[in-house]
Protein backbone atom coordinates (compact mmCIF):
# COMPACT_ATOMS: atom_id res chain seq x y z
CA UNK A 1 0.00 0.00 0.00
CA UNK A 2 1.40 3.53 -0.66
CA UNK A 3 1.89 5.37 1.85
CA UNK A 4 -0.19 8.69 1.76
CA UNK A 5 -0.52 11.60 4.08
CA UNK A 6 -4.08 10.97 4.89
CA UNK A 7 -3.66 7.60 6.43
CA UNK A 8 -0.66 8.28 8.41
CA UNK A 9 0.11 5.87 11.28
CA UNK A 10 -2.02 6.56 14.30
CA UNK A 11 1.44 6.71 16.38
CA UNK A 12 2.58 9.39 16.62
CA UNK A 13 6.52 9.61 16.27
CA UNK A 14 8.00 13.23 17.24
CA UNK A 15 7.85 12.91 20.83
CA UNK A 16 9.83 9.65 20.47
CA UNK A 17 12.54 11.69 17.88
CA UNK A 18 12.38 15.06 20.46
CA UNK A 19 13.07 12.77 23.66
CA UNK A 20 16.07 10.33 21.61
CA UNK A 21 17.73 13.76 20.36
CA UNK A 22 17.37 15.25 24.27
CA UNK A 23 18.96 11.96 25.19
CA UNK A 24 21.66 12.02 22.50
CA UNK A 25 22.74 15.51 23.81
CA UNK A 26 22.63 14.25 27.43
CA UNK A 27 24.44 11.12 26.50
CA UNK A 28 26.69 13.41 25.19
CA UNK A 29 27.74 16.11 27.70
CA UNK A 30 27.50 13.17 30.61
CA UNK A 31 30.48 11.43 28.40
CA UNK A 32 32.28 14.75 28.11
CA UNK A 33 32.38 15.55 31.39
CA UNK A 34 32.88 12.35 32.82
CA UNK A 35 36.24 12.25 30.24
CA UNK A 36 36.63 15.89 31.95
CA UNK A 37 36.87 15.08 35.40
CA UNK A 38 38.94 11.87 34.78
CA UNK A 39 41.20 13.79 33.13
CA UNK A 40 41.66 16.24 35.99
CA UNK A 41 42.32 14.24 38.62
CA UNK A 42 46.30 14.37 37.61
CA UNK A 43 46.42 18.11 38.31
CA UNK A 44 44.45 17.77 41.56
CA UNK A 45 48.45 17.75 43.16
CA UNK A 46 51.30 18.98 41.96
CA UNK A 47 51.80 20.77 39.29
CA UNK A 48 52.63 18.01 36.45
CA UNK A 49 55.51 18.03 33.47
CA UNK A 50 52.96 20.00 30.80
CA UNK A 51 52.47 23.05 33.66
CA UNK A 52 56.26 23.09 34.20
CA UNK A 53 56.56 23.50 30.21
CA UNK A 54 54.35 26.25 29.97
CA UNK A 55 57.06 28.47 30.32
CA UNK A 56 56.81 32.08 31.30
CA UNK A 57 53.45 33.40 30.25
CA UNK A 58 53.77 37.09 31.10
CA UNK A 59 56.26 39.03 33.53
CA UNK A 60 56.93 42.82 34.44
CA UNK A 61 58.57 44.92 32.09
CA UNK A 62 60.19 47.97 33.03
CA UNK A 63 60.00 50.65 30.81
CA UNK A 64 62.55 53.64 30.77
CA UNK A 65 62.10 56.82 27.89
CA UNK A 66 59.21 57.30 26.42
CA UNK A 67 56.56 55.73 24.80
CA UNK A 68 56.32 56.06 20.78
CA UNK A 69 53.31 57.47 19.36
CA UNK A 70 50.60 55.30 18.26
CA UNK A 71 51.33 53.67 14.49
CA UNK A 72 49.12 55.91 11.88
CA UNK A 73 46.56 53.98 9.51
CA UNK A 74 47.68 56.64 7.05
CA UNK A 75 50.54 58.63 6.01
CA UNK A 76 54.44 58.70 7.85
CA UNK A 77 54.97 57.18 10.89
CA UNK A 78 55.86 60.07 13.50
CA UNK A 79 58.54 57.64 15.60
CA UNK A 80 61.15 57.93 12.97
CA UNK A 81 64.09 58.80 14.30
CA UNK A 82 63.02 58.67 17.87
CA UNK A 83 65.16 56.99 20.55
CA UNK A 84 62.72 53.43 21.28
CA UNK A 85 62.14 53.16 25.09
CA UNK A 86 64.45 50.46 26.76
CA UNK A 87 62.67 47.19 27.91
CA UNK A 88 63.92 44.98 31.10
CA UNK A 89 62.08 42.08 30.96
CA UNK A 90 61.77 38.28 31.60
CA UNK A 91 63.10 35.78 28.97
CA UNK A 92 59.97 34.12 27.76
CA UNK A 93 61.71 30.50 27.76
CA UNK A 94 63.89 30.64 30.87
CA UNK A 95 62.62 33.20 33.15
CA UNK A 96 66.04 34.83 32.98
CA UNK A 97 66.17 38.68 32.74
CA UNK A 98 66.31 39.87 29.49
CA UNK A 99 66.76 43.36 28.05
CA UNK A 100 66.01 45.06 24.66
CA UNK A 101 67.88 48.68 24.60
CA UNK A 102 70.39 50.65 22.80
CA UNK A 103 73.64 49.06 23.08
CA UNK A 104 75.08 50.44 20.13
CA UNK A 105 74.24 47.35 17.76
CA UNK A 106 71.07 47.69 15.61
CA UNK A 107 67.74 46.14 16.15
CA UNK A 108 64.66 44.66 15.04
CA UNK A 109 62.34 43.92 17.29
CA UNK A 110 59.79 41.91 16.75
CA UNK A 111 56.07 41.73 18.62
CA UNK A 112 54.42 38.48 18.03
CA UNK A 113 50.35 36.95 19.68
CA UNK A 114 50.72 33.28 20.44
CA UNK A 115 46.90 32.99 18.90
CA UNK A 116 47.52 35.48 16.13
CA UNK A 117 47.32 33.24 12.78
CA UNK A 118 49.90 35.97 10.79
CA UNK A 119 52.30 35.14 14.00
CA UNK A 120 51.77 31.32 13.33
CA UNK A 121 52.95 31.48 9.64
CA UNK A 122 55.52 34.52 10.15
CA UNK A 123 57.47 32.53 12.92
CA UNK A 124 58.34 29.65 10.59
CA UNK A 125 59.21 31.92 7.49
CA UNK A 126 61.97 34.10 10.13
CA UNK A 127 63.11 30.26 11.57
CA UNK A 128 64.14 29.21 8.15
CA UNK A 129 66.02 32.16 7.15
CA UNK A 130 68.15 31.71 10.28
CA UNK A 131 68.30 28.16 9.87
CA UNK A 132 69.63 29.08 6.30
CA UNK A 133 71.35 31.93 7.03
CA UNK A 134 72.36 32.09 10.63
CA UNK A 135 72.36 34.73 13.15
CA UNK A 136 72.96 37.92 11.44
CA UNK A 137 76.26 38.94 13.01
CA UNK A 138 75.87 42.70 12.39
CA UNK A 139 72.15 43.14 13.83
CA UNK A 140 70.36 41.81 17.11
CA UNK A 141 67.20 40.01 16.84
CA UNK A 142 64.65 40.17 19.57
CA UNK A 143 61.07 38.99 19.91
CA UNK A 144 58.12 39.82 22.55
CA UNK A 145 55.36 37.66 23.22
CA UNK A 146 52.30 39.62 23.47
CA UNK A 147 48.30 40.24 23.98
CA UNK A 148 48.68 36.81 25.54
CA UNK A 149 44.68 35.05 25.91
CA UNK A 150 44.82 31.44 26.55
CA UNK A 151 41.16 31.33 25.34
CA UNK A 152 42.55 31.91 21.90
CA UNK A 153 44.70 28.61 21.64
CA UNK A 154 48.48 27.77 20.43
CA UNK A 155 48.75 28.60 24.56
CA UNK A 156 51.19 28.63 25.87
CA UNK A 157 53.48 31.36 23.94
CA UNK A 158 56.80 29.12 25.20
CA UNK A 159 55.45 25.74 24.04
CA UNK A 160 54.03 27.28 20.03
CA UNK A 161 57.58 29.18 20.03
CA UNK A 162 59.54 26.07 20.96
CA UNK A 163 57.66 23.69 18.87
CA UNK A 164 58.64 26.13 16.26
CA UNK A 165 62.34 26.33 16.89
CA UNK A 166 62.40 30.12 17.32
CA UNK A 167 65.81 30.83 17.51
CA UNK A 168 65.38 34.71 18.72
CA UNK A 169 65.31 36.02 22.76
CA UNK A 170 61.72 36.62 23.66
CA UNK A 171 60.84 38.75 26.26
CA UNK A 172 57.06 37.99 27.94
CA UNK A 173 55.27 41.26 27.73
CA UNK A 174 52.87 42.17 30.29
CA UNK A 175 49.66 41.57 31.57
CA UNK A 176 48.35 44.74 29.98
CA UNK A 177 50.50 44.55 26.86
CA UNK A 178 52.77 47.29 28.40
CA UNK A 179 55.85 46.85 26.26
CA UNK A 180 53.51 46.73 23.39
CA UNK A 181 52.22 49.79 24.31
CA UNK A 182 55.49 51.22 24.34
CA UNK A 183 56.15 50.89 21.42
CA UNK A 184 53.20 52.18 20.06
CA UNK A 185 52.01 49.83 18.00
CA UNK A 186 48.27 48.14 16.64
CA UNK A 187 48.48 45.00 15.25
CA UNK A 188 50.30 41.25 14.57
CA UNK A 189 53.00 40.66 14.29
CA UNK A 190 54.75 43.99 14.29
CA UNK A 191 58.25 44.94 13.28
CA UNK A 192 60.48 47.58 15.07
CA UNK A 193 63.65 48.96 13.16
CA UNK A 194 66.56 50.35 15.28
CA UNK A 195 70.14 51.75 14.44
CA UNK A 196 72.76 51.22 16.15
CA UNK A 197 71.89 54.68 18.49
CA UNK A 198 68.58 52.96 19.21
CA UNK A 199 66.15 55.25 17.09
CA UNK A 200 63.44 54.02 14.94
CA UNK A 201 63.89 53.24 11.27
CA UNK A 202 60.81 52.08 10.71
CA UNK A 203 57.79 49.68 12.28
CA UNK A 204 56.61 47.48 9.64
CA UNK A 205 53.34 45.41 10.56
CA UNK A 206 51.96 42.12 9.04
CA UNK A 207 53.33 39.25 7.54
CA UNK A 208 56.59 39.78 6.07
CA UNK A 209 58.11 37.27 3.22
CA UNK A 210 61.98 36.37 2.99
CA UNK A 211 62.65 39.26 0.78
CA UNK A 212 61.04 42.06 3.02
CA UNK A 213 62.82 40.38 5.97
CA UNK A 214 66.02 40.76 4.33
CA UNK A 215 65.01 43.93 3.19
CA UNK A 216 64.46 44.85 6.92
CA UNK A 217 68.05 43.64 7.74
CA UNK A 218 69.37 46.07 5.33
CA UNK A 219 67.72 48.77 6.62
CA UNK A 220 68.95 48.27 10.33
CA UNK A 221 72.71 47.93 8.98
CA UNK A 222 72.47 51.37 6.72
CA UNK B 1 52.14 39.44 42.54
CA UNK B 2 53.26 37.48 45.87
CA UNK B 3 53.36 33.42 45.29
CA UNK B 4 50.45 32.45 46.82
CA UNK B 5 48.49 34.96 44.99
CA UNK B 6 50.24 33.90 41.88
CA UNK B 7 49.33 30.27 42.35
CA UNK B 8 45.88 31.27 42.98
CA UNK B 9 45.92 32.91 39.59
CA UNK B 10 47.36 30.37 38.21
CA UNK B 11 45.15 27.29 39.66
CA UNK B 12 41.66 29.46 38.59
CA UNK B 13 43.55 30.18 35.03
CA UNK B 14 43.63 26.44 35.32
CA UNK B 15 40.09 25.38 36.22
CA UNK B 16 38.70 27.87 34.07
CA UNK B 17 41.04 26.39 30.97
CA UNK B 18 39.52 22.70 31.78
CA UNK B 19 35.87 23.76 31.68
CA UNK B 20 35.92 25.77 28.62
CA UNK B 21 38.15 22.74 26.80
CA UNK B 22 35.23 20.63 28.07
CA UNK B 23 32.50 22.50 26.94
CA UNK B 24 34.13 23.49 23.38
CA UNK B 25 34.45 19.13 23.36
CA UNK B 26 31.22 18.95 23.76
CA UNK B 27 29.37 22.03 21.46
CA UNK B 28 32.01 19.92 18.89
CA UNK B 29 30.39 16.36 19.66
CA UNK B 30 27.29 17.95 19.34
CA UNK B 31 28.36 19.85 15.73
CA UNK B 32 29.51 16.77 14.24
CA UNK B 33 26.14 15.35 14.82
CA UNK B 34 24.30 17.68 14.18
CA UNK B 35 25.91 18.11 10.82
CA UNK B 36 25.10 14.41 10.01
CA UNK B 37 21.67 15.42 10.90
CA UNK B 38 21.56 18.16 9.02
CA UNK B 39 22.70 15.90 5.85
CA UNK B 40 20.14 13.07 6.97
CA UNK B 41 17.09 15.50 6.95
CA UNK B 42 18.00 17.18 3.74
CA UNK B 43 18.41 13.87 1.92
CA UNK B 44 15.01 12.59 3.63
CA UNK B 45 13.25 16.26 2.39
CA UNK B 46 14.12 15.24 -1.36
CA UNK B 47 14.10 12.03 -2.02
CA UNK B 48 10.19 10.69 -3.03
CA UNK B 49 10.46 7.05 -2.21
CA UNK B 50 7.43 5.91 0.22
CA UNK B 51 9.47 4.51 3.36
CA UNK B 52 11.58 8.48 3.31
CA UNK B 53 7.95 10.08 3.13
CA UNK B 54 6.65 8.54 5.79
CA UNK B 55 9.82 9.19 7.86
CA UNK B 56 9.85 12.69 6.32
CA UNK B 57 6.43 13.19 7.76
CA UNK B 58 7.58 12.34 11.24
CA UNK B 59 11.09 14.21 11.04
CA UNK B 60 8.21 16.98 10.14
CA UNK B 61 5.94 16.52 13.14
CA UNK B 62 8.84 16.99 15.51
CA UNK B 63 10.83 19.87 13.08
CA UNK B 64 9.72 23.00 14.86
CA UNK B 65 10.70 21.63 18.46
CA UNK B 66 13.88 20.57 17.10
CA UNK B 67 14.54 24.20 15.45
CA UNK B 68 13.33 25.53 18.35
CA UNK B 69 16.13 23.10 20.59
CA UNK B 70 18.91 23.81 17.61
CA UNK B 71 18.36 27.69 17.85
CA UNK B 72 18.43 27.56 21.68
CA UNK B 73 21.64 25.67 21.74
CA UNK B 74 23.60 27.44 19.69
CA UNK B 75 22.20 30.70 21.72
CA UNK B 76 23.36 29.44 24.63
CA UNK B 77 26.63 28.61 23.40
CA UNK B 78 27.37 32.04 22.05
CA UNK B 79 25.97 33.47 25.50
CA UNK B 80 28.68 31.22 27.30
CA UNK B 81 31.72 32.11 25.24
CA UNK B 82 30.93 35.93 25.52
CA UNK B 83 29.43 36.38 28.85
CA UNK B 84 31.23 33.59 30.86
CA UNK B 85 34.50 33.40 29.40
CA UNK B 86 34.39 36.95 28.14
CA UNK B 87 35.42 35.99 24.62
CA UNK B 88 35.21 39.23 23.01
CA UNK B 89 32.88 38.19 19.70
CA UNK B 90 34.45 39.43 16.12
CA UNK B 91 32.00 41.33 14.13
CA UNK B 92 31.20 38.70 11.93
CA UNK B 93 30.23 37.00 15.15
CA UNK B 94 28.05 39.37 15.84
CA UNK B 95 26.17 39.15 12.22
CA UNK B 96 25.70 35.67 12.74
CA UNK B 97 23.92 36.43 16.23
CA UNK B 98 21.81 38.89 14.47
CA UNK B 99 20.66 36.15 12.51
CA UNK B 100 20.37 33.53 15.08
CA UNK B 101 18.77 34.92 18.01
CA UNK B 102 15.72 35.39 16.59
CA UNK B 103 15.26 32.46 15.63
CA UNK B 104 14.66 31.65 19.39
CA UNK B 105 12.02 33.82 19.80
CA UNK B 106 10.57 32.79 16.47
CA UNK B 107 10.51 29.27 16.76
CA UNK B 108 9.33 29.39 20.18
CA UNK B 109 5.84 31.27 19.46
CA UNK B 110 5.46 28.82 16.13
CA UNK B 111 6.37 25.85 19.07
CA UNK B 112 3.48 27.13 20.82
CA UNK B 113 1.15 28.21 18.21
CA UNK B 114 2.17 24.43 16.31
CA UNK B 115 2.37 27.28 13.25
CA UNK B 116 4.48 25.40 10.23
CA UNK B 117 4.64 28.43 8.00
CA UNK B 118 6.93 30.05 9.97
CA UNK B 119 9.37 28.15 7.97
CA UNK B 120 9.24 30.85 5.52
CA UNK B 121 10.45 33.76 7.79
CA UNK B 122 12.74 30.99 9.19
CA UNK B 123 14.66 30.40 6.17
CA UNK B 124 15.88 33.55 4.81
CA UNK B 125 17.31 33.95 7.98
CA UNK B 126 18.79 30.61 8.76
CA UNK B 127 20.23 30.67 4.98
CA UNK B 128 22.09 33.99 5.22
CA UNK B 129 23.22 33.49 8.81
CA UNK B 130 24.59 29.81 7.53
CA UNK B 131 26.09 32.08 4.47
CA UNK B 132 27.56 34.26 7.12
CA UNK B 133 29.23 31.42 8.83
CA UNK B 134 30.42 30.29 5.79
CA UNK B 135 32.62 33.17 5.06
CA UNK B 136 33.55 33.51 8.54
CA UNK B 137 35.13 30.26 8.56
CA UNK B 138 36.89 30.36 5.22
CA UNK B 139 38.71 33.43 6.49
CA UNK B 140 39.36 31.55 9.71
CA UNK B 141 40.88 28.81 7.81
CA UNK B 142 42.90 31.25 4.70
CA UNK B 143 43.71 34.51 6.65
CA UNK B 144 45.62 36.39 4.55
CA UNK B 145 42.91 37.28 2.18
CA UNK B 146 41.56 39.57 4.14
CA UNK B 147 45.10 41.52 6.10
CA UNK B 148 48.08 40.06 6.55
CA UNK B 149 47.88 41.50 10.39
CA UNK B 150 46.07 40.75 13.23
CA UNK B 151 44.59 43.84 15.21
CA UNK B 152 44.21 43.40 19.25
CA UNK B 153 40.48 43.41 19.48
CA UNK B 154 38.89 40.78 17.93
CA UNK B 155 40.12 39.40 14.62
CA UNK B 156 37.59 37.57 12.49
CA UNK B 157 40.68 35.32 11.86
CA UNK B 158 41.33 34.86 15.43
CA UNK B 159 40.47 31.16 16.16
CA UNK B 160 38.85 31.06 20.05
CA UNK B 161 37.84 27.70 19.68
CA UNK B 162 39.20 24.61 17.64
CA UNK B 163 38.64 21.32 18.45
CA UNK B 164 39.33 17.87 16.51
CA UNK B 165 41.34 20.39 14.13
CA UNK B 166 38.11 21.82 12.25
CA UNK B 167 35.11 22.37 14.72
CA UNK B 168 35.44 26.14 15.27
CA UNK B 169 32.94 28.36 16.79
CA UNK B 170 31.97 30.02 12.63
CA UNK B 171 31.59 25.89 11.89
CA UNK B 172 29.64 25.26 15.25
CA UNK B 173 26.82 28.34 13.70
CA UNK B 174 27.66 26.73 10.59
CA UNK B 175 25.84 23.66 11.68
CA UNK B 176 22.89 25.34 14.01
CA UNK B 177 22.14 26.93 10.56
CA UNK B 178 22.33 23.86 8.17
CA UNK B 179 20.15 22.13 10.98
CA UNK B 180 17.91 24.69 10.97
CA UNK B 181 17.55 24.80 7.34
CA UNK B 182 17.16 21.39 6.56
CA UNK B 183 14.31 20.94 9.32
CA UNK B 184 12.42 23.88 7.76
CA UNK B 185 13.06 22.34 4.29
CA UNK B 186 11.77 19.08 5.44
CA UNK B 187 8.51 20.60 7.08
CA UNK B 188 8.19 22.39 3.47
CA UNK B 189 8.75 18.91 1.55
CA UNK B 190 6.20 17.46 4.06
CA UNK B 191 3.56 20.11 3.26
CA UNK B 192 3.92 20.41 -0.87
CA UNK B 193 3.28 16.12 0.01
CA UNK B 194 0.27 16.70 2.28
CA UNK B 195 -0.84 19.35 -0.50
CA UNK B 196 -0.59 16.96 -3.28
CA UNK B 197 -2.41 14.37 -2.05
CA UNK B 198 -5.15 16.84 -0.66
CA UNK B 199 -6.91 19.07 -2.51
CA UNK B 200 -8.75 20.84 0.18
CA UNK B 201 -6.63 23.49 1.72
CA UNK B 202 -5.85 23.00 5.25
CA UNK B 203 -4.66 25.19 7.62
CA UNK B 204 -0.82 24.65 8.12
CA UNK B 205 -0.93 23.54 11.75
CA UNK B 206 0.30 19.96 13.21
Amino acid sequence: MNYQPGNRPSRRRAPWIIGAVLTAMAITFASVMIISSGGSLSNDGEPDAAEDAMGVVNGAVAISGTALPTVPQAGADPALGRAFPSLQGTNLFNGSPLTIGADGRPKIVIFVAHWCPHCQAEVPVITQWMAEHGKPHDVDLYAVSTAVAPERGNFPPASWLQREKWPIPTMADTTDGNAFKAAGLTGFPSFVVLDAAGNVLSRPSGELSTRQFELLLAQARS
Amino acid sequence: MHGAEAAQTATVRSVAHVDVTSISLFFALLAVLGGAAAVAVLAISFVASNAVVRLRHDVADAALPLALLVAATCTVGSLYYSEVMHYTPCKLCWFQRIFMYPLVVLLGIAVARKDRSVRRDVLPLSLIGGAISIYHYQLQRFPQQRTSMCTIDAPCTAKEVEQFGFVTIPMMALVGFALISALMFCLHGAARTAASATPIDEPETS
